[in-house]
């Protein structure tokens, strides 16, 4: 069931369209005589991959890209239900398969609405001309006399009036306009405006089909046991039993060499049984000996005083990122202020644990699962069984978050080679430790910032180093060093003015596998350099806002060295400043709070967007608690104004489990932590009151929603802690001693 | 051994080992699958039923403790609480929607016994409910405004 509600719906406009149509057919008849309707269609109108009309004139908006919270499912169908002018009542949302017809499906980098606003506008826009023709056609009268209205067509000249399943048949019969006429801004009635979830009535009641919850006839569930340690075997099942009831069959499964091939199985033993707990007991109680492995001494403190050593040596410059000579500039005495920033490894920690269902049989592979990428898991599964990519189907679920997790179908390579071996369907089951111990994690990180600053805090020199394994060693066996699209990620494209400035990155092969999560590279980069210009301004006793709106430039668009933006997508200084200075005023930032309450500011540029934040915190009894939340998002063009802030109010969540509680830890190649009582995330108790303001569209490219929120929320953490008590963190998770 | 329960006011048989919890029971044997497997440890609530009316982590029961109670999951919570269901979809509580199931059974909980509860009082009650997208801000004003419904009043 598809809900829309608080829509404006522009009443004026139909009212008028009724009325007058009323007052026409009344003056002309009886001379006009009224064409009969067209025969019934006995198929559906489908004039492109992303729209169908039924007879009955229910419409099927296909989603090409994975729903994982951010609302992409009803923002898709926005889109095209606008340009159509359908009712939004009779718009049903179909899950695409993965399929190289529809283009991109990698539901990542917070592109789905940029990437295919334009392409769907058109879908919509194509089949309102082409019902308008079919009209037309039918009546006998010019294509200009009909308007296409919410899910009709009315020749205001006769009064008469067809529904949109009416004039499937004749429509399907009609070319389909390249170009056809999409509305002004002005038109839109569901872009830009509140729309409920299409799944949300089904998420109420349970209905909702999540990995786990889609099933196939005799169906098995398999669990698996996989190496503590990246890359280590099965030598043996020390106590394998040979029949329990509930068992079916025990499966060593290889692991992948090293940490490639990208997303192949770690491999392990398979648990296949019945049903999920059987499969589960007798999984826990296999004891297994593993080979060993290069990654088995792979320790994260040792990394990260790899990384901390990477720091206090010239590294990689960013190429043409020099400007002037920061040399020179520090050794002419100015006041200098230096200082050293430490992330440490994150799990994604989706509340739905990997989970994937296979068939393979009769030269065919069926796999349902939460993928964020069907289209190239598809791939993957036929390159495993040596299937042309026309034998696999690759069907997303509902995706119980992913946050980048799902991005990595190796779940769904075990069960596609369990049914394989055992000639049934097979439902991967992974444990909330499996999860845990065995994600892509996100990286770990250090970064070390030295200014020369004047008397405002202004910075005449600086200088930037950043240190991380890049997601670039899971891809390739022999990488060590961070990507120049890692580097985009708040470092090469750094906003401020400076003279003199340097830019250098080391990187580091890990033992474990490196992944995006949600924000990837800009969760420290946006930390690093949001809490050390807060530094200048404290060192120089300024305003941390009014000080940062100097020494950003006054306009235009950044040029940047390193990895060049999209077209039309660069950074732009003025919507940056605008964003500061929307917060300062949503927050009341002038605004006294109580004693041991401060407010810390933050703002970055990603995933084209522009957010900025500012947190309300305090510490009491060594424990730091944020009380207000209040962000503003420039995200340009968006579709449902209620996903943006819904999606900066998870952003302050997501932000602040990683400010203040997130750490995994390696030692001996083995994940410490284990679920959530060790890998703990923020509470309702936590979450602070939040705000968010949505700067208006203003005709603008579409830009990121999903992703951008989180960056800022650790610095302006950082930065209101400071405020509060004057402490300065400068490695996560904070630690209030 | 075929244990009986009761599951949404009807009578069922499950075969299953006594300690097997009452998550899987439920999931894999009786076909409801709205109550979701989150932890396995009680942690994250993803799996929060009522027995007896009170919120429990079903990953944690083994079902032979809840053969003598009636229980009640997601997927009768309307009958009983159906301004719960409507504020969390008119407003548009879930995103991915996977710990929802369980965020409903511990609001629903709450308040059977409280009908005005506080921030606070929803703090206490929800606590046991992780939430990775961030949905709490959201949940807190659905719970008032589901209590205001249910007491005639308007939310505030």
């Amino acid at each position: 069931m598809n809900a829309i509600t608080n829509l404006s719906p522009d009443l004026s406009r139909r009212n008028f369209l009724g009325v007058s149509g009323v007052f026409v057919l009344g003056a002309c008849l009886p001379s006009c005589a009224r064409t009969p309707a067209p025969p019934v269609a006995t198929e559906p109108f489908v004039p492109n991959l992303f729209l169908a009309l039924e007879p009955d004139g229910t419409v099927h908006v296909t989603a090409h890209r994975s729903e994982m919270g951010q609302g992409i499912r009803t923002a898709l169908a926005q889109v095209v239900a606008d340009e159509l002018d359908a009712d939004w009542s009779r718009v049903v949302v179909d899950q695409a398969d993965g399929d190289a017809k529809y283009g991109d499906q990698n539901t990542d980098g917070s592109r789905s609405i940029l990437l295919n606003y334009e392409r769907l506008r058109t879908a919509g826009a194509a089949a309102r001309m082409m019902l308008r023709q079919a009209a037309a056609q039918h009546w006998g009268v010019g294509v200009d006399e009909v308007e296409a209205t919410n899910h009709e067509v009315i020749h205001a000249g006769s009064g008469q009036r067809l529904g949109y399943g009416d004039l499937a048949g004749i429509a399907a019969t009609l070319p389909v306009p390249e170009d056809p006429p999409r509305k002004s801004e002005a038109e839109h009635r569901y872009i830009g405006k509140h729309a409920v979830h299409v799944d949300a009535a089904d998420i109420v009641r349970g209905k909702g089909t999540y990995g786990a919850d889609f099933l196939m006839p005799n169906m098995a569930t398999a669990v698996v046991v996989r190496c503590p340690w990246l890359g280590g075997g099965v030598k043996n099942i020390l106590n394998k039993p040979n029949t329990a009831p509930g068992l079916l069959a025990i499966e060593i499964l290889d692991p992948s060499a090293s940490a490639g091939p990208v997303f192949n199985p770690v491999g392990g033993v398979a648990v296949v049984a019945d049903d999920t707990y059987t499969a589960m007991r007798i999984a826990r109680d296999l004891e297994i000996e593993w080979a060993d492995s290069p990654n088995q001494t792979f320790s994260s403190d040792a990394l990260q005083e790899e990384l901390r050593k990477a720091l206090t040596q010239p590294g990689t410059p960013v190429p043409n990122a020099e400007k002037g000579d920061v040399d020179a500039v520090f050794a002419e005495g100015m006041t200098e202020l230096s200082a050293t920033y430490e992330t440490p490894f994150l799990a994604h920690a989706p509340m739905e644990p990997p989970v994937a269902i296979a068939d393979v049989s009769g030269g065919m592979c069926v796999v349902h699962g939460p993928f964020q990428d069907p289209q190239s898991a598809r791939g993957l599964v036929a390159a495993w069984l040596g299937y042309e990519p026309e034998n696999v189907t690759v069907t997303p679920t509902l995706l119980g978050g992913a946050f980048g997790r799902k991005s990595k179908p190796d779940f769904g390579l075990e069960a596609v080679e369990l049914s394989k071996r055992l000639g049934r369907p097979i439902r991967v089951q992974w444990s909330r430790e499996d999860d845990i111990r065995h994600d892509y994690f996100h990286a770990s990180s250090a970064q070390y910032h030295r200014a020369a600053i004047d008397e405002r805090g202004h910075p005449k020199a600086w200088l930037e180093r950043t240190a991380f394994p890049s997601i670039t060693t899971v891809f390739d066996g022999g990488a060590t060093m961070p990507a120049d699209w890692e580097l985009e990620m708040g470092f090469s494209n750094l906003p401020y003015t400076v003279e003199n400035q340097r830019m250098e990155f080391a990187g580091l092969r890990p033992g474990v596998r490196i992944g995006w999560m949600r924000s990837v590279c800009n969760i420290f980069h946006a930390f690093s350099a949001n809490v050390f210009a807060d530094e200048m301004a404290a060192a120089a006793g300024r305003d941390p806002i009014e000080h940062r709106l100097e020494i950003l430039p006054a306009s235009g668009v950044l040029k940047v060295p390193g990895m060049q933006p999209p077209e039309g997508h660069g950074q732009d200084v003025g919507r940056l400043r605008h964003v500061i200075e929307r917060v300062r005023a949503l927050s009341e930032w002038d605004r006294p709070r109580p004693e041991g309450t401060g407010l810390g500011f933050a703002v970055h540029h990603s995933f084209r967007s522009y957010v900025a934040v500012v947190l309300e915190a305090s510490v009491a009894n060594g424990t730091p608690t944020v009380s207000n939340a209040y962000v503003v998002l420039d995200c340009g063009t968006y579709v449902n104004a209620d996903t943006c802030v819904a999606q900066m109010e998870g952003a302050v969540v997501f932000g602040l489990s990683l400010a203040l509680l997130g750490k995994i830890d390696m030692a001996d190649g083995v994940v410490a932590q284990s679920n959530f009582h060790d890998y703990p995330l923020l509470r309702i108790s936590e979450a602070p009151a939040t705000s968010v303001e949505l700067v208006p569209a203003q005709g603008r490219l579409p830009a990121g929603v999903g992703e951008p929120g989180v960056p800022p929320v650790a610095p302006a953490l950082v930065n209101a802690l400071f405020a509060a008590t004057g402490t300065r963190h400068r490695s996560l998770p904070i630690k209030v001693a | 051994m075929a244990l009986k329960l009761n599951v949404n006011g009807r009578d069922v048989e499950a075969d299953v080992a006594p300690d097997t919890p009452l998550l899987w029971v439920l999931r894999d044997h009786l076909g409801l699958t709205g109550t979701k497997f989150g932890c396995g440890g009680a942690y994250c609530g993803a799996c929060t039923v009522h027995v007896n009316g009170s919120p429990v982590r079903s990953c944690q029961l083994p079902v032979s403790g809840a053969t003598d109670a009636p229980i009640t999951t997601i997927e009768a919570l309307e009958a009983a609480h159906p301004e719960l269901l409507d504020v969390w979809v008119k407003n548009n509580v879930a995103q991915c929607g996977y710990c929802q199931s369980g965020q409903l059974m511990s609001a629903a909980a709450l308040l059977e016994g409280n009908a005005s509860p506080t921030d606070a009082d929803i703090d206490a009650a929800m606590a046991g409910n992780l939430c990775r997208c961030g949905t709490y801000v959201r949940i807190r004003a659905a719970i008032h405004e589901a209590a205001a419904q249910r007491t005639g009043g308007n939310a505030s």
